[in-house]
């Protein structure tokens, strides 16, 4: 009955029919897609099954088409001057909740774990387990059996699981993991995690925990504890990224069957429990807002009708205009009932609900003689509707309107006319999309070439830099004196350069491609020197199994996938001349055999190193050396080398006099040191003498980001055992500062990036000027992505490193990439401001969404989304740079 | 075909007032006809007519069109400050040219002006020093070098502005010519002389301007042939490439004494410096003056009661805010005679420059210094070091200006980078009062003024140029100090390119965001207004 009158009002009918969740959350973007009716007519279902406590149904409000057409009955007749539909986008705030039900499989055998979430989304269960006996916070990966299909792992200790609609018309999506009792799993671990978003859901600021045995500890993050061992934990927390409801859903924990009398431990008895957790995601709503116009046969004025579906009060803020210029002015009454004047330059007309409850509207009476009605909408939670930026504006004089004309025709064709109106409707907003596409191309082309311009201009500000710098010594020595003067007396150690050191990672895992890599690099040695760096890391220059570099087998054969031994000491003699020092990338650890022993294994070696199975350490029996016992941990890919061997020792020493020498190579870059002991490389270093060294110790099994402690003690401590080791004599990466980093900024817990005592978490708050600070390199980004940071946050990791002592380090592919000026900037801030690598950090906040340091007394640095300004009481701060998330302030 | 929620749009909004801008810059640059824009039928009718509010966006942005047209025309016809009118130069190292009259770091150079053509700057201003060009013996001039760096300047299609300088530099080392310096040896008395009896030897003692010092010749003529010597070694470049002469007028190419012989530490406060009248020939001069005027007694030597260099005022009498013997009779006798010295010595020299140069093309400047230190004392005691008799009771700058207009030579101030904000404040100065002070005399009397920094890179430097720029009298042009290798340093050129970008590129005004209630509705209302408003801006 009603779909006729439909038909005619907003033609087009039949658009496909979206289902309701994906209209929740991907709101259509094209115009005809708001004219559906039947859209309208599920949104207005839809919003409404997300009332808190409520339970789901489908579609219930079946009235709302009725409401559409009576509205805009009166205008379907010809008199319609002016008939426009506008989407609008809003951000609405959708409640809902997630389950976690234990219950019994139905063999009876077998426990299952169910996790359901009720909101649409592209839900993933992030989890892992801890067993019997772990101490501490980490995760392990679950066993093979335990993981449903679809499960991805995530290195070493956790899973990931999307959660799928069970059937087409299930409100939830669900997950349901399988656990043996009998194993020695004491819990799982589980954050929610929406794809789309990218957002996390835990459980009070922790994970969800169900313990699978009832001595765990209670961190407070436990659910579905059990009866008759007073750990309930009360009304469940609220879930730290959004959820306002505090009413938290009454934990039903239904009381399980207990026939699963476990024979093997007395004390796992799971009991089975259901508990729901509401929560709050943040949807982009499309909504509408309908005009008409029709003239008032009796009156002669223009009747605007006004209707809308956004939930809520909705102000309009609106005026009319006498001319195309669209100066505000106030009409002649009457106003609509609950009409305001505001400040004497508009009206605000509260919108009437509309009969069914879904969407609201008015109807303002003007006179014939204005020219349009303008309006902008004020939302409930305060924000502004506009029209792309500006006042909605509707035009009142009929005489250019073809809807207008469209009045005038014959209204038997009505239908045909209609149809015409939408398709004029379609070419009308092609034409203009399109048009605004090439005007946008030619802004962006001229934009481009603005670009390409600035480009070329700081090549060349580059060149004549790098040029002016090194002609610097034609000063005076007075004036030399008079700009180096400042610069603070701190003792030069050995490996550890001038403390003024800011590392460029020349390399990443992708460089050993071209075959020419060393050419390729000379050619941006003294872009790379402008920038401000001193000292680059170049790639592994040996003979190597692998391409890139990292298996080597013949060390004096340093033709390479990166290129000829010429090509190198030519590469560094550039590097030299622009000021760079250069590290050359030595893998001691390991080295590939040449040949076979008698059994078949690879363990003799050849070339000018020509050692036997006696330089292999006896402890690894795929390699069955005759050495001692592995003086680290094994890299289990190629025989590890025994560096008890004083014939090794030797060789090696002497293999770096050389590389210092012949090469030219002013440090080094130490691969896997865990591999053997620090006090070995104590000894390399002694004799090779470097000007800067540092050691990749890079445990990543003891360390998980998903829940970190804050105590990341520990970790710091194994690195700087290991520097201890070595005497001091070089520093080493800080991977713990890079794992903070992650926790702190991909998750917002910037309070992390102070410890207990008040300093950083790292090594760099322990000893400085032995940590080598990072946020990415080869192995952890580029192509490999092992351990990658937090995507879009690498300017604020910058921010902290290269504004704090320690060494930093910037990677490659950081450096050449949009990030470079900021890089850049934040370099020259370093220098400018002499940071070096002992300066003095003091942190002055450490909160959920922001960190701040002040370094030196002469840098002020913020990151994350928090507030944060320096003091200003005698001390002058003027912000010196501004970026993503992270702002610093020199002293003036 | 969107309407976004305000507060997480602004971002958006700019994007599209600036299209509306382009747009129009756009439709009227090529067709400055409002009724054929007005009347054009549009392709297609239903997206005129039917999406109404289109062909209302189209209309304002034609009256916006109008609107700002008419803002700009009414601008340039005054000739005040649009910005497009404010030529940008950029100089080159003081070491360009040095030694052995050869190019010193020709290639970074060559890049640097690429870089700088890219940018859209003017020019570049080439320090040519007495010191290279006429080095070995008088009347030999050397300009290999100098042509040399014209021709580069030319071939990256630059303007040229030429300082010569007759005057030595401390960093690069360029000292005065050998000979004029083994002249020097014998006769100390050709450079000024300091109470204590120390000698500057960076420029002449402007007492010898007319004293045949220099191998039976006088400064001023050795001055005037090496100017004209200049004027016909460089006459292919002259009035095509060069377009402005700066003629050195004393320590520094400025019209001062050298009356702060060691520029102070820049973590001190600038001192009030000393006076510079104890060599001979000043002596001499202020003996004759003395007795003119009916008192010898004063023509025996400087104030006896004035501080040291690096004292503060208040440190002796004669600077003291009150009865300080500057305001004594003695004071204006002696500070009259001093300052007359000076602005004599300039307009030798600049009538000097205007009678060579008068024939040409190019403009003829002499450059002012900008002692601002002390200038809130009543005494300005570093301005009366100098040579300004300016103090809180008389205005120094007006003869100044006056002898600049006589001479058709338009004036060099620096500082325009400097800011009272930036000053310490125990050193009463204030750059941007003095600036003001000179410009108003000079607008007085018609003399035009072009800018450069003293610093640079300085904090808030950029912005307080672009506010000397863009103020009520317009600047000639600005020369930028100065390029080398903080100039192109990572710390120094991206903020540059900024700036120069800043300068031919207006800013959005900030009326187009919408934050708070107030503003939301102030907006709503004056979204026009503001639209043109930031088109003039």
């Amino acid at each position: 009955m009603t779909t006729v009158a439909i038909d005619s009002l907003l033609p087009k009918p039949g658009l496909s029919f979206r289902p309701k969740a994906n209209v929740l959350l991907k709101p259509s973007r094209s115009l005809n897609c708001y004219r559906n009716p039947k859209l309208l007519f599920s949104r207005g279902a839809c919003s409404c099954s997300f009332k808190p406590g409520r339970r789901i149904h489908v579609v219930e409000a079946s009235s709302t088409d009725a409401a559409v057409i009576d509205t805009f009955e009166a205008f379907s007749s010809g008199d319609v001057l002016y008939k426009e539909t506008f989407p609008v986008k809003r951000i609405e705030k959708v409640e809902g909740k997630i389950y976690i039900r234990l219950d019994q499989s139905e063999d009876q055998k077998n426990w299952q774990l169910a996790v359901g979430c009720s909101l649409p989304g592209k839900w993933i269960l992030h989890w892992g387990v801890s067993y019997v006996g772990d101490s501490g916070s980490e995760w392990d990966q679950p066993p093979k059996d335990m993981r449903p299909p679809g499960s991805i792992p995530i290195k070493d200790y956790a899973i990931e699981t999307p959660l799928k609609k069970l059937s087409k018309g299930d409100m939830f999506h669900e997950v349901k993991i399988e656990l043996n009792p009998s194993s020695a799993i004491a819990a799982i671990h589980f954050v929610l995690k929406d794809e789309e978003t990218g957002a996390w859901y835990q459980h009070r600021g922790r994970d969800f925990k169900v313990p699978l045995v009832d001595y765990l500890e209670d961190d407070g993050n436990m659910v579905g504890a059990k009866r008759g061992f007073g750990i309930w934990p009360g009304a469940l927390g609220q879930f730290s990224n959004m959820l306002l409801k505090s009413e938290t859903s009454q934990a039903n924990a239904q009381s399980s069957s207990k026939e699963s009398k476990d024979s093997k431990k007395e004390n796992r008895q799971l009991e089975g429990f259901y508990e729901e957790q509401s929560i709050v995601k943040k949807v982009p709503m499309g909504n509408f807002v309908s005009v008409a116009v029709r003239k008032c046969s009796e009156t002669s004025k223009n009747i605007l009708y006004l209707e809308t579906d956004i939930p809520g009060d909705v102000l309009v803020h609106w005026g009319v205009c006498r001319d195309d210029v669209q100066t505000w002015e106030i009409p002649a009454a009457p106003y609509p009932p609950e009409t305001t004047v505001f400040k004497n330059k508009a009206l605000r007309t509260q919108l009437q609900p509309k009969g069914t409850g879904n969407g609201s509207r008015a109807s303002f009476t003007l006179d014939e003689d204005l020219v349009g009605f303008l309006f902008v909408l004020k939302l409930e939670d305060n924000t502004w509707s506009k029209f792309k930026g500006n006042d909605f504006f509707i035009p009142l004089s009929g005489a250019t309107s073809v809807v207008g004309q469209l009045a005038q025709s014959d209204s038997v064709s009505e239908e045909i006319s209609s149809k015409a109106y939408t398709d004029g409707i379609i070419t009308g907003i092609r034409n203009l999309v399109s048009g605004l596409n090439s005007k946008k191309s030619q802004k962006t082309k001229t934009k481009e070439a603005q670009e390409s311009i600035l480009q070329e201009i700081e090549k060349l500000a580059a060149e004549a830099y790098s040029i002016f710098r090194s002609s610097i010594t034609t000063f005076s020595e007075e004036a030399v004196l008079e700009i180096e003067a400042p610069k603070p007396a701190v003792k030069i150690s050995s490996g550890t350069g001038t403390g003024f050191e800011i590392l460029c990672q020349g390399f990443n895992w992708e460089s050993h491609k071209s075959g020419r890599w060393y050419m390729e690099l000379k050619e941006k040695a003294s872009e790379i020197s402008s920038l401000g760096f001193t000292v680059i890391w170049l790639p592994p220059p040996t003979e190597s199994v692998s391409p890139e570099g990292y298996m080597p087998k013949d060390l004096y054969n340093l033709n390479s996938r990166y290129g000829t031994i010429d090509e190198l000491k030519e590469l560094i003699k550039s590097l030299h001349e622009v000021g760079l020092k250069v590290l050359g990338d030595v893998v001691l650890n390991h080295r590939c055999a040449h040949y076979q022993n008698q059994n078949g294994v690879w363990n003799i070696f050849g070339g000018r190193l020509d050692w036997d199975d006696r330089a292999v350490v006896g402890d690894d029996p795929h390699f069955q050396g005759r050495g001692n016992k592995s003086s680290g941990d094994n890299f289990h890919a190629a025989p590890n080398i025994d560096h008890s061997q004083e014939f090794v020792r030797k060789d090696l020493k002497e293999w770096l006099c050389w590389l210092r020498e012949e090469i030219g190579y002013d440090g080094w870059r130490l691969d896997f040191v865990r591999g053997f002991w620090g006090g070995y490389v104590k000894d390399y270093l002694d004799a090779s003498e470097p000007y800067f060294v540092v050691g990749e110790y890079w445990d990543s099994l003891n360390y998980t980001y998903s829940e970190m402690d804050h105590d990341q003690d520990a970790h710091r401590q194994r690195i700087v055992d290991w520097i201890n080791a070595t005497n001091g004599a070089g520093g080493a990466f800080d991977v713990t500062t890079k794992g903070i980093l992650h926790s702190a900024l991909g998750k917002c817990e910037y309070w992390r990036l102070s410890d207990q005592k008040g300093k950083p978490p790292g090594v760099v708050g322990w000893w400085p000027s032995r940590a080598v600070t990072f946020i990415e390199n080869h192995d952890t980004g580029s192509t490999q992505g092992h351990w990658r940071f937090p995507g879009g946050k690498e300017m604020q990791g910058y921010a902290y490193i290269l504004t704090h002592p320690g060494t930093p380090a910037v990677f490659y592919d950081h450096v050449f990439s949009h990030y470079r000026s900021e890089i850049a900037a934040l370099i020259s801030l370093r220098n400018r401001n002499k940071i070096h690598c002992r300066s003095t950090v003091k942190i002055v906040k450490a909160e959920r969404d922001v960190y701040a340091a002040i370094i030196d007394d002469k840098l002020a640095m913020k990151i994350g989304p928090g507030s944060y300004e320096p003091p200003s009481g005698s001390q002058r701060w003027s912000s010196a740079l501004e970026g993503n998330g992270y702002k610093v302030w020199e002293l003036s | 075909m969107e309407v976004s929620v305000i507060g997480s749009s602004s971002q958006a909004k700019i994007c599209k007032t600036e299209l509306a801008y382009r747009d129009l810059r756009f439709c009227f640059g090529k067709n400055n006809d409002k009724s054929k824009i007005l009347s054009r039928k549009p392709n297609s009718v239903c997206f005129e007519s039917q999406t109404a509010r289109f062909r209302k966006a189209r209309l304002r942005f034609t009256l916006e069109a109008v609107h700002s047209e008419a803002v700009l025309e009414s601008k340039s016809s005054t000739g005040s400050n649009s910005l497009d009118k404010v030529r940008l130069f950029v100089g080159l190292p003081l070491d360009t040219v040095s030694d052995c009259n050869t190019v010193n770091h020709a290639r970074a150079i060559a890049a640097g002006l690429k870089a700088l053509k890219l940018l859209g700057v003017e020019g570049v201003e080439l320090p040519v020093w007495w010191g290279v060009v006429e080095n070995e013996a008088m009347g030999k001039y050397g300009w290999s070098g100098y042509l040399a760096v014209a021709e580069m300047v030319q071939k990256a299609d630059l303007k040229l502005h030429v300082s010569l300088c007759f005057h030595a530099s401390r960093q690069p080392k360029i000292p005065l010519p050998k000979w004029v310096m083994q002249i020097g040896e014998s006769q100390s008395s050709i450079f000024f002389r300091d109470r204590s009896g120390q000698h500057y030897r960076e420029s002449l003692s402007l007492a010898v301007d007319d004293l045949a010092v220099l191998n039976g010749k006088t400064p001023i003529q050795v001055y005037h042939d090496f100017c004209a010597s200049f004027k016909s070694a460089f006459s292919p470049f002259i009035g095509s490439t060069i377009m402005g002469i700066s003629m050195g007028l004393g320590p520094d190419g400025e019209l001062r004494y050298p009356s702060h012989h060691k520029p102070a530490k820049s973590d001190k406060i600038t001192g009030i410096g000393e006076f510079q009248c104890y060599d001979l020939n000043m002596l001499n001069l202020l003996k004759q003056h003395a007795e003119a005027n009916g008192n010898p007694l004063w023509g025996l030597g400087g104030p006896h009661d004035a501080p040291t260099y690096h004292q503060s005022p208040n440190s002796n009498n004669f600077f003291r805010d009150h009865g300080g013997s500057w305001e004594s009779p003695y004071g204006d006798f002696f500070l009259s005679w001093y300052s007359n010295e000076l602005i004599s010595h300039g307009n030798r020299l600049l009538s000097l420059a205007s009678s060579i140069f008068g024939d040409t093309a190019v403009n003829v400047y002499g450059k002012v210094p900008l002692m601002y230190s002390w200038y809130k004392t009543r005494a300005h005691p570093c301005e009366l070091t100098a040579g300004f008799y300016n103090t809180a009771s008389r205005d120094g700058y007006e003869a100044v200006a006056q002898m600049f207009a006589r001479n058709s030579c338009k004036i060099i101030l620096p500082g325009m980078d400097l800011s009272d904000a930036h000053q310490p404040h125990e050193s009463l100065s204030s750059p941007e009062l003095l600036l003001a002070q000179i410009r108003t005399a000079c607008g007085k009397h018609k003399v035009q003024v072009s800018g450069q920094n003293l610093a640079s890179g300085a904090p808030g430097s950029f912005q307080q140029i672009k506010k000397n720029m863009l103020g009520e009298n317009v600047l000639d042009l600005f020369t930028y100090q100065r390029m080398g290798a903080h100039f192109f340093s990572p710390e120094h050129f991206p903020s540059f390119t900024e700036f120069v970008r800043s300068l031919s590129q207006p800013e959005l005004h900030s009326d187009d965001l919408l934050a708070e209630e107030e503003e939301a509705t102030e907006s709503v209302h004056t979204s026009s207004d503001a639209n043109i408003q930031m088109q003039a801006a």
